[in-house]
């Protein structure tokens, strides 16, 4: 079970490194934030897999994606990209 | 290793298998529908690793994973409405079949459980985890048209 929990994680965190886009990569991290916790259950760390999820499955993604927005805004706005 | 912990085994090697798969390759509108339906597949599997190992309390993590992982994916649909509103996401038959599984899960270990407050519990993770998924992949595929914009 640790097993597979780990090959998962290895697997998802490999394919968040391998993304490019900033916007597309927080679509895996949330896959692996959700992973991540998926293990930390199967080590019998259930109150470790809890905060894992709130901050994996929802945060990280939200505060990535929110910084996308901001950067891709800017360049507009001045009308001067560099 | 009893039967529970292999059923788990089964939906997280195939199911989030095959989600990490669509999440890491192919278009964004592929790689959303499989976010959302990573968390589905993803909670089934805590509800079976629970039940496997015989500590009802770490159903709390499903629960909790069934109220965040639509938020996570309504705020996908929220922040890319641009992109995911010119190639809009349809995965039906992706979508029931992942809810079958959750379904069929709640079922099974419910059935394990028997009568009592605990089912209680596994009925209501079981309800959030199928409705939340299903007004998650209503949204991404745009069937919200009032919250577009902004």
């Amino acid at each position: 079970m640790i097993a597979v929990a780990l090959l998962l994680v290895a697997a998802s965190a490999t394919a968040a490194v391998a993304t490019r886009d900033p916007a597309r990569q927080a679509l895996v991290l949330s896959v692996l934030g959700v992973v991540l916790a998926v293990l930390f259950t199967t080590l019998q760390a259930p109150d470790v897999g809890l905060s894992q999820l709130a901050v994996g499955a929802a945060l990280t993604p939200l505060l990535l994606l929110l910084t996308v927005r901001k950067v891709r805004r800017r360049p507009r706005r001045e009308e001067d990209p560099r | 290793m009893n039967g529970w912990l292999l059923a788990a085994a089964v939906v997280l090697t195939g199911g989030l298998g095959a989600a990490l798969w669509g999440v890491a390759t192919g278009p964004l509108r592929r790689r959303a529908v499989a976010q959302n339906l990573a968390t589905v597949l993803a909670g089934s599997g805590l509800l079976l690793l629970a039940q496997g190992y015989d500590r009802p309390s770490y159903l709390d993590l499903a629960l909790v994973l069934a109220l965040l992982g639509p938020v996570g994916t309504l705020v996908f649909a929220r922040l890319l409405a641009d992109d995911l509103a010119a190639d809009p996401p349809r995965a039906r038959a992706a979508t029931w079949a992942t809810v079958g599984v959750a379904a069929a899960t709640v079922a099974a270990v419910c059935a394990a459980t028997g009568p009592g407050r605990a089912m209680g519990k596994l009925l209501v993770t079981g309800a959030l985890l199928i409705g939340g998924n299903l007004i998650a992949s209503r949204a991404l595929s745009g069937g919200f048209g009032g919250v577009r914009g902004g």
